[in-house]
């Protein structure tokens, strides 16, 4: 049945009681197979008429636990295979339980004894896994010795020592001791025991609700571990049937001894507000003191990355030689490959200075740039060139607001405030993506401003708590609907998991230091208010992630990981809170950020690799360099046309929604610039309704099969060819131009003998087809290193 | 313990030999069937699914659920119509079908037959939205893009045999209208890429898609490969080390490259198919992708969908001529469906294929939505009938809906759920909703209920808050 709906007490008692019954068999039919075993040896029947009596008792109730077990099976909520060869094997063990009495009763001596020895057989896997259920996978395994570990980790963050156990702790002390406490409860306990969910009457998230205890009274002694039933339960041997926690892993020794400590202390609670125990990041900005350059260090980034190489014991590496250097900034400022001739012509160049030079050169290519930029920025504010929403005028696109705005280099808190508080031309950011007919609470187009401004712009995480107070962060459902009434008409009801609470939120900045926003009915003036508020230069956390999401971008890793997660800790705060002030200091100038990055010896050290996508956003990252990425799919693309032949023709451009003189603009219909495609779709351009901030650059089947035999691409190829052939006769001539146009360099000697015999000794079609193909699913042609 | 293939290592040892290793050294398979269990099965029912997706809207009183036949005649009260098409008798007892799906009717036997499916309300009918809802189990939107259930199957699974494409999607294009609502939802969303459709949009042109490019044959498919390793063997890249993104691309390639080569692909060749059986699944591209469906399954693909294709105001669509239409697609889908089944069973598969057979929302001729939260109307229907063309049924109905499920564990000739044999035809007996299919679905193929994966520190599970359960009386 679909509609679950109580069950009647009745079953509800008779499936429990398969745990009792169930041992009647497992006794009976092993006594009676080691009593048939005995007058097996001594060859007599003399047991005989006992055995009978217990293999019918067995069997009868091997029926009858089979039955209450099914019961109990189909009210409780297992799942898992676990439970699926218990009754299995448990119906099993009933057949020939019930065979085994057939074969008594027709006096099939031999066939009665095998299928007695395999009940008892079946008794015994089946016991195993029912026992597997009820205590656990890991009951048996948990108590070797080998098995130790899976104790858990300590759950404590800030390492509190035991330092001063005489003297009186400090209030600062007693600060980082309840902390300490709190995260250990909130990883172990609020599972069971917080506002969602309450078992044994405990919540252990809020003060006076720890203190009070649960069912049977409190559950702290203050000043006496040994008497708190806390500990106690937290120190039971594991399978005890109570403790605690009942589900997951056992408290480490250090988190029980903390809270032993604590409790012995009094349990202390500081007074005054509590401290967040999730780590939040500053909002205010911070300009760190810049450490000593040295002769090769002079530049601010270059010295703050210094200091946290010498921390970590890392050592400066050979930068990276002209090619390779050329090669990345083009990729990065304009997305294009640089041409042969701009790269001798950059390693002919003698002067000094000609890498801040080529960069400087690269950034005025406002147009190249903003035809570059563009991809990630539509897949940050969700912008694209169709899509869900426009039979019901639920999306609109920004494109040429968004254009005009990279092009230009639109100081950052511009681009912000016309985002928040925009005009026509912008407001398809905060409209949210309508369908027809009604939607979740959570999911209305105000919320979808809140927690697309909170996710895009401040690196914050607002979806859990429009829906419900957050499990991972201390915003709540209140200030999820106070930050979305500030984008609303009216005041949105309060809807906690989509159910209306009948409560208000009022209006509230999420962070109140950033000013109030004053009481209007016009919603326009309030954005503006509010655009005001998230720019200001104390709003130290929106120029971090933007700096944080550019450094992402330029080095293949954020200082913070993941980018919409800016409470995580930074592996360098320095370099964050210094690269975030100087863009304010400048001008909120994307443009000199992205150049100060690019023209530190930071960027110019060797790329790393990273042997498993999974490393780059776990928080032990240890930055030695830029991290490897693979072309995006808009950059695949552009690299194919200008090294070969352009993927897209004229016609591809979306010319509706682009500035109307874009064609004069763009050297060939780049692939920012038109409406996704399966090709372009296999290759990792995200579907938009979402926002999305980071591409996943592992490669796929579908990518490969897109890139083997992938209409878009193998056309585009093969009308290449024939202009190749046309333009290059021999074919030594051929394999170096398009060596040197897709990877920057000659062919080596082996290269080019792999190369021409393909492309035969005059250059066929098929052969340049051929080699242009394998070229670009090449390594060196995919990433950027 | 779940014998459960991680896609990505399945994929990275494809070879024969490494494939035997990994076998033998697998968790032991369940210890009542004794034996080793074969690569791609599940310690389920059903080891292949396949979606037969009738898009659009079908009503379930027009096909496999028949009400009360009312003929049509000039100035009729549409009210009194409640079935435009006498009622047929199928291989079970009692139970009749709509004139027109009497082959379909004839395999009932080897499945059940679910009468009793409500579609969620979402308060305005939009045939992409309620999709979207019925193939992700989630209601856009949605702050993270969500998956399709073809894609939690690929990722939990894998591929079934790892040179067929673990979720194959077959028969919608998406040059269409609504096309973008409609990629919203034919995506792995936020599981990856990875486990995203291929797309088929022409069955019969399904080979294209797994054979080395138009007009290169095997020779030079193999030498342009060649080509590709020997550049990448002789080039100075070897100096980076290895990374995931080049691993990772190297791997897919060879991977693609093995596809494109393997026997199996031929299964996506249609014209090998014998004459007679081909043309009994040629009713055009709806037929054709049962027939592929078939032969891909045979050859071991893990999920199929295959759709009558939506397009607005086509197909299932109704919004006028309902019954001369319905005429057109009852055609098309009975003698291809049955086919599929009774093929499948011979060949032995169908215990092990789950096929289902469903439809977004049904219609009826009045009510639009459902009979006690009527939403806004979208058709104009006539209180009187004064042309045939009003003669059907054009309003969007969510309330009684019909499912076939086949195979894999199902119950064979069954029958559940129950709908007024009255306007309103609603559901009055064992409603079943989406989480519950979904779940049946999961459960067949031993995936377990509360599966989830953690997307920016949330829970995010293959029905809404883990919370649907298996409908356990559809299956044997």
């Amino acid at each position: 049945m679909q509609e679950t709906t109580e069950t009647f007490w009745l079953w509800q008692l008779l499936g429990r009681l398969h745990p009792l019954i169930v041992h009647f068999p497992i006794g009976l039919l092993c006594v009676a197979l080691l009593l048939e075993i005995v007058d097996w040896r001594r060859k007599s029947t003399e047991l005989r008429a006992g055995i009978k009596a217990l293999v019918w008792i067995g069997a009868g109730s091997s029926v009858l636990a089979a039955a209450l077990g099914l019961i109990l099976a189909n009210q409780e909520e297992y799942g898992g295979d676990t439970v699926v060869v218990h009754q299995w094997s448990g119906i099993a063990t009933m057949a020939l339980a019930v065979g085994a009495v057939w074969a008594l009763r027709t006096e099939r001596q031999s066939l009665f004894r095998s299928l007695l020895f395999m009940t008892v057989g079946g008794v015994t896997v089946a016991g195993h896994y029912g026992a597997l259920l009820t205590h656990g996978e890991d009951y048996i395994s948990g108590v070797l010795p080998f098995n130790k570990s899976s104790e858990g980790e300590p759950s404590g963050s800030t390492n509190f020592t035991f330092a001063s156990t005489n003297q009186p702790l400090t209030e600062k002390q007693i600060e980082d001791l309840n902390i300490e406490v709190r995260s250990i409860l909130a990883h172990n306990c609020y599972s069971c025991h917080s506002a969602t969910k309450t078992k044994g009457e405990l919540r252990l998230d809020q003060k006076d609700l720890i203190f009070k205890g649960g069912e049977h009274g409190p559950i702290i002694v203050a000043g006496n571990p040994g008497k708190s039933e806390l500990i106690r339960r937290i120190t039971l041997p594991v399978g005890h049937k109570e403790a605690m926690p009942t589900k997951g892993k056992r408290l480490s020794e250090k988190d029980v001894a903390i809270l032993e400590y604590w409790i012995k202390q009094g349990a202390p609670w500081p007074s005054g507000a509590e401290k967040s125990i999730y780590r939040v990041a500053a909002l205010e900005p911070r300009m760190p003191e810049l450490p000593a350059a040295t002769a090769e260090l002079t530049q601010p980034i270059d010295r703050l990355t210094n200091a946290y190489f010498q921390k970590n014991k890392i050592t400066w590496k050979k930068l990276v030689d002209d090619r390779t250097y050329i090669r990345r900034v083009y990729l990065d400022v304009v997305g294009l490959l640089p041409k042969p001739e701009e790269i001798q012509a950059f390693e002919a160049d003698n002067r000094p200075d000609k890498r801040e030079i080529l960069v400087r050169s690269l950034l005025n290519r406002n147009e190249d740039y903003a035809q570059h930029w563009l991809t990630f920025w539509n897949d940050a504010l969700r912008n694209d060139y169709s899509g869900t929403g426009y039979i019901t005028k639920g999306r609109y696109d920004i494109t040429k607001w968004l254009y005009t705005s990279l092009k230009t280099n639109k100081p950052y808190n511009l681009f912000v405030k016309e985002l928040i508080s925009p005009t026509k031309e912008s407001e398809g950011f905060i409209k949210g993506i309508k369908w027809r007919g009604t939607i979740n609470a959570s999911q209305r187009t105000e919320m979808q401003a809140a927690q697309n401004v909170a996710q895009v712009f401040l690196g914050l995480n607002l979806k859990c708590a429009s829906c419900h107070d957050s499990f991972i962060s201390d915003w709540k459902l209140e200030d999820a609907y106070a930050f979305a009434n500030i984008f609303a008409d009216t005041t949105l009801e309060i809807h906690r998991c989509d159910k209306p609470t009948g409560k208000l939120a009022g209006r509230r900045v999420l962070f109140k230091e950033l000013g109030e926003i004053k009481e209007t009915p016009v919603t326009e003036e309030r954005l503006k208010e509010l655009a005001e508020f998230l720019v200001q230069p104390k709003d130290g956390r929106l120029y971090r992630t933007l700096v944080n999401r550019v450094w992402a971008q330029l080095m293949g890793r954020g200082i913070v990981e993941p980018v919409d997660m800016m409470d995580n800790e930074p592996w360098s705060q320095d370099l964050l809170d210094w690269l975030a002030s100087d863009f304010v200091a400048n001008g909120y100038d994307i443009k000199k950020l992205m150049y100060a990055i690019l023209t530190s010896k930071t960027y110019q050290l060797p790329s790393i690799g990273v042997k498993d996508a999974g490393l780059l956003t776990s928080s032990n990252f240890v930055f030695e360099g830029m991290v490897r990425r693979r072309l995006t799919a808009e950059q695949f693309a552009d690299a194919v046309s200008v090294a070969f032949n352009p993927v897209y023709g004229d016609s591809a451009l979306e010319f509706k929604r682009l500035p109307e003189n874009i064609q004069k603009e763009v050297p060939f219909s780049r692939a920012s610039l038109v409406k996704n495609d399966p090709f372009l779709t296999a290759l990792g351009r995200p579907n938009r309704e979402t926002v999305t901030t980071s591409r996943n650059s592992q490669a796929n089947l579908l990518q490969a099969l897109e890139l083997t035999n992938g209409t878009k691409f193998n056309e585009a190829i093969k009308k290449g060819a024939k202009i190749w052939q046309a333009k290059y006769p021999s074919s030594e001539l051929l394999v170096k131009e398009l060596y040197k146009k897709s990877l920057g360099r000659e062919p080596l000697p082996k290269e080019l003998n792999v190369a021409q015999k393909i492309v035969g000794p005059k250059p066929t079609v098929e052969g340049i087809e051929d080699l242009v193909w394998a070229i670009s699913i090449h390594p060196e042609f995919q990433l950027i290193y | 313990m779940k014998n459960r293939w991680n896609r990505r290592e399945f994929l990275q040892k494809t070879s024969a030999a490494t494939l035997a290793a990994m076998a033998a050294s697998a968790p032991l398979p369940s210890l009542l069937s004794g034996c080793t269990k074969k690569i791609g099965q599940t310690n389920g029912t059903a080891d292949t699914v396949i979606l037969l997706w009738m898009a659009g809207g079908m009503a379930h009183t027009e096909t496999f659920d028949p009400k009360r036949y009312t003929p049509f005649e000039t100035g009729m009260e549409g009210n009194r119509v409640l079935s435009t098409f006498k009622s047929v008798p199928t291989v079970l007892d009692g139970i009749h079908f709509s004139e027109g799906l009497e082959s379909i009717g004839k395999v009932m036997d080897k499945g059940t037959l679910i009468r009793s499916y409500v579609a969620a309300d979402l308060g305005h009918i939009l045939h992409s939205r309620h999709q979207y809802h019925w193939h992700t189990c989630y209601e856009p939107p949605q702050t993270v893009a969500a998956p399709h259930i073809g894609a939690w199957i690929a990722k939990e699974l894998g591929p079934k045999n790892p040179v067929i494409p673990a979720f194959i999607d077959i028969g919608q294009r998406f040059t269409v209208g609504e096309a973008e609502e409609l990629k919203a939802f034919h995506t792995a969303g936020f599981l990856g890429n990875e486990y995203g459709p291929f797309f088929i949009p022409d069955p019969s042109q399904g080979l294209e898609s797994v054979r080395p490019p138009v007009g290169m044959d095997a020779k030079r498919f193999e030498r342009r490969n060649q080509l590709y390793n020997d550049l990448i063997s002789n080039g100075p890249m070897g100096e980076f080390g290895s990374d995931y993104q080049k691993e990772s691309l190297k791997r897919s390639m060879e991977q693609a490259y093995m596809l494109l080569n393997s026997p199996e692909a031929k299964a996506f060749n249609l014209t090998t198919e014998p004459k007679e059986s081909y043309d009994i699944y040629n009713t055009g591209r709806f037929g054709l992708g049962c027939l592929l469906a078939k032969r891909l399954t045979q050859q071991g693909a893990r999920f199929i969908s295959v759709t009558t294709e939506y397009e607005p105001f086509f197909g299932w669509d109704t919004h006028e001529n309902g019954h001369t239409r319905l005429e057109g697609m009852k055609k098309m889908i009975d003698g291809p469906v049955a086919q599929l089944i009774k093929d499948l069973d011979q060949s032995g598969h169908l215990d092990r294929t789950l096929i289902i057979l469903a439809s977004e929302f049904s219609r009826d001729m009045m009510v639009e939505g459902r009979p006690d939260a009527k939403v806004q109307e979208q058709v104009n229907q006539p209180e009187i009938l004064s042309d045939m063309k009003f003669y059907g049924m054009h309003r969007h109905f969510t309330d009684g809906c019909s499912i076939l499920m086949f195979g894999g564990g199902i119950k064979r000739g069954f029958v559940y759920g129950k709908t007024a044999d009255e306007r309103p035809c609603k559901t009055i007996e064992n409603p079943v909703k989406i989480d519950g299919i979904h779940q049946t679905i999961y459960h067949a193929l031993s995936i377990a209920p509360d599966t989830q994966y953690e997307i920016e520190k949330r829970p995010f599970y293959t029905t809404p808050d883990g919370k649907g359960k298996a409908v356990m009386d559809l299956l044997a």
